[in-house]
């Protein structure tokens, strides 16, 4: 009885225009958002193997290590593969660090700072499919799959044989999924296939994983606003009231929540702005270098007598007092900068999270943060990204402090040629896939105890639902 | 057989719908029950569907109780509703297959569902046609064909015949009457006196949950049905004319 039931709804799904409705559109989209996935790929790879270039060469063409030390080094984000089903931050932050002794390196050059209207539209990716418009169909689904019965009094005539309710509302329940994925898997496998051929894009084994498992967070998504739309269905004696009180709910779960979480963490947990800590940190600069100059000037004066004596062995040891001296200051402005930005860091990560755990309550939140840690084009990542440029920079400043100091020739006043051989390079390893399972399960756990409370609720409304 | 036992129906909000019915259907007999909206006649059918439990008394399928097992008691009776929609976008055949699965009857042919519909009056290129176009005749036959092919002892129907052409609607009495001459206890609740005349073995008058008039088939031979419908409608409750025991043609 049970295939029959579901047998049936498949055939009432499938057979209505809706579907046809909802499978020409998702192909489109689904089609159309990994198309322009890949396109945005191919151009930031091209894009940042060309800044790679330039970056080495620009370097390469400077005169001397003190115009390196002023240019300093640019650090370029890969893109991520994965970006290509779920964009992620990766447009709204920036791609590129530069690293230099004096400022703390930060993300610049956004995708929206060079193009603001990107920010306007936001990106068409998988993920905004799935979170807004195939939620929408979730809901086009199930809004009527009991209470619809009622009205066409199918259900009535149903339940007048010898069939138990909880029979028919699983059953109803796995015809009308089956339905939902339906018009979902041919455009999802052709988009796996688009992946497969198109030569730029080159998945591991990994990523591979990575990506069926942002797969199934959708399908459990979708699973939510499924069960929500059959857990209304059997609460009201109206589809036009389902319908409506799905769309309430909708609103709320998508576009609401995930806002409000931000602006009560806001509210609840204030944090300093960006221009008070980079005021702090050009105040300590503009101290350290008038401290400079002045240490400067009484070591000269301390030592001037001896520049008469020997020279040779004068121009040495300012040398090395200028290496050191110079050292010295980089690190204090480095270890001020790293406190402020420790706390800044510090405070902006408990906001953070606050409004991320808040936004959860929404499974359009947990479906962004899960996927995006997943496909590795999160918070996380550019956190991480920017942690492993904050460790090479003393790294780099101390390399460039000693060559600077090395190549001052003091008689002459010429700096030695600058070579690059033996600059230490910028280390970044992504984050393993079982790191980010681990960070995702919390994403799964709250999308599957969604759908339980969802269904277990449906299945209650049912058995005792007024078929009259 | 049908039996309701000093049925009675007291829903949350203290509306009293029915109150202390008592009747029984016997196999081969057509039962009708007038009244008008709201006087209980349709919360006696879904009480013998089990969609609502009984404040208090019984109501019995073939001697099962309703009330304690509603499953087994549903495996006796056949249902055809007053606004038969079904699925529109399946066939006549499909949604009767369907229907018939859920009732437990299994490896019937497309040539068995055919016979059906053709015995219930459905024109034949109408069989494979989606239902979404068919009119409120077709959609009642093929709602009829479906508690044929349950093929249980008992048939409720409530209000069957509104809005059907005279066409369909005499159509539709020749199977109850079929039904009926093959042992099912039927019982319908109509508001069409004129049809329920031609086929009725006994008629019951329903006012504010109470049976205020039972009458068989006999006795009301030589009576103006209207003008009873009339007279007993306006009775006050209590006033009961005929003891609800009146016996089965």
């Amino acid at each position: 009885m049970l295939r029959d039931i579901i047998k049936k709804e498949i055939l009432d799904n499938i057979t209505s225009p809706k579907f046809v409705f909802t499978f020409l559109l998702c192909t489109v989209l689904i089609l159309l958002s990994v198309y322009t996935g890949v396109a945005n790929y191919r151009a930031e790879k091209k894009e940042y193997t060309a800044a790679l270039a330039l970056n080495k060469k620009n370097m390469e063409n400077q005169p001397n290590y003190g115009s390196l030390a002023g240019i300093g080094v640019k650090v370029s984000k890969p893109p991520q593969v994965l970006g290509t089903v779920v964009t992620g931050i990766e447009e709204a932050v920036g791609r590129v660090a530069p690293v230099n002794i004096a400022a703390d390196p930060n993300l610049i050059d956004s995708k929206y700072s060079s193009n603001p209207v990107f920010a306007v539209f936001g990106a068409l990716d998988l993920m905004f499919i799935v979170k807004i418009v195939l939620s929408l169909f979730a809901i086009l689904f199930t809004y009527d799959a009991i209470v619809g019965e009622k009205e066409k009094g199918t259900l009535k005539l149903a339940l007048s044989n010898e069939v138990p309710r909880d029979r028919l509302i699983l059953g109803k329940a796995i015809g009308g999924y089956i339905s939902l994925l339906l018009p979902l898997l041919v455009p999802l496998l052709l988009s796996l296939l688009f992946l497969l051929i198109m030569p730029d894009i080159s998945l591991s084994g990994q990523d591979w994983a990575r990506l069926l498992l942002i797969f199934l967070m959708f399908f459990l998504y979708l699973s939510v606003f499924f069960s929500l739309g059959l857990f209304v269905s059997a609460r009201t004696q109206r589809s036009s009231t389902s319908f409506l009180v799905l769309l309430f709910a909708w609103v709320l779960i998508v576009m609401v929540i995930p806002k409000a979480a931000v602006v009560t963490a806001g509210q609840l947990r204030p944090i300093p702005s960006v221009h008070e800590i980079t005021a702090k940190k050009d105040a300590f600069l503009q101290q350290i270098q008038t401290e400079g100059q002045k240490g400067a000037r009484d070591w000269y004066t301390k030592n001037q007598a001896e520049a008469a004596k020997d020279p040779k062995a004068w121009q040495d040891k300012f040398k090395q007092f200028l290496q050191d001296y110079q050292q010295e200051l980089t690190t204090k402005i480095d270890e001020n900068n790293a406190a402020l930005e420790r706390d800044y860091q510090q405070k902006k990560r408990a906001q953070q999270d606050l409004a991320i755990n808040l936004s959860r309550i929404s499974p359009a939140s947990a479906l962004t943060f899960g996927s995006m840690t997943l496909a590795r084009t999160g918070v996380d990542e550019f956190d991480r990204f920017l942690a492993s440029v904050r460790t090479y920079k003393p790294i780099y400043t101390k390399w460039i402090n000693s060559k600077m100091g090395e190549s001052i020739n003091f008689q002459t006043g010429e700096q030695n040629k600058i070579s690059l051989d033996n600059m230490p390079q910028h280390a970044y390893e992504p984050e393993w896939l079982s790191r980010s399972l681990v960070r995702a399960i919390p994403d799964f756990a709250l999308l599957i105890v969604m759908i339980i409370i969802f269904f277990v609720g449906a299945y209650v409304s049912f058995l005792r639902y007024d078929v009259r | 057989m049908l039996e309701a036992i000093e049925l009675t129906k007291r829903y949350e909000d203290g509306e009293l719908a029915l109150d202390g019915l008592t009747i029984k259907v016997e196999p081969g007999e057509i039962f009708c029950m007038f009244g008008a909206n709201g006087a209980g006649k349709t919360t006696t059918i879904n009480l013998f569907l089990g969609f609502i439990p009984p404040t208090s008394g019984a109501a019995l399928v073939e001697g099962v109780d309703v009330g304690k097992d509603p499953l087994q008691a549903k495996r006796h009776v056949s249902f055809v509703s007053e606004n038969v929609m079904l699925y529109g976008n399946f066939t006549a055949i499909q949604n009767l297959d369907y229907f018939s699965k859920l009732a437990g009857k299994r490896g019937l042919s497309k040539k068995d569902y055919a016979e059906v519909l053709g015995r219930v009056g459905l024109q034949p290129e109408a069989f494979d046609r989606r239902i979404k176009n068919f009119s409120k005749g077709m959609r009642q036959k093929l709602g009829i064909a479906i508690a044929v092919v349950k093929d249980a002892a008992n048939v409720l129907l409530d209000e069957p015949t509104s809005g059907l052409d005279p066409q369909s609607g005499r159509e539709f009495l020749e199977i109850l009457v079929q039904m009926r001459d093959k042992g099912k206890s039927v019982f319908m609740s109509t508001h069409d006196i004129f049809r329920a005349k031609l086929i009725a073995d006994r008629i019951g008058f329903m006012r504010k949950g109470r049976l205020v008039m039972l009458k068989t088939a006999k006795e009301l031979a030589h009576e103006d049905l209207t003008d009873l419908y009339i007279q007993y409608m306006e009775q006050q409750p209590g006033e009961l004319t005929v003891p609800p025991t009146a016996p089965a043609v």
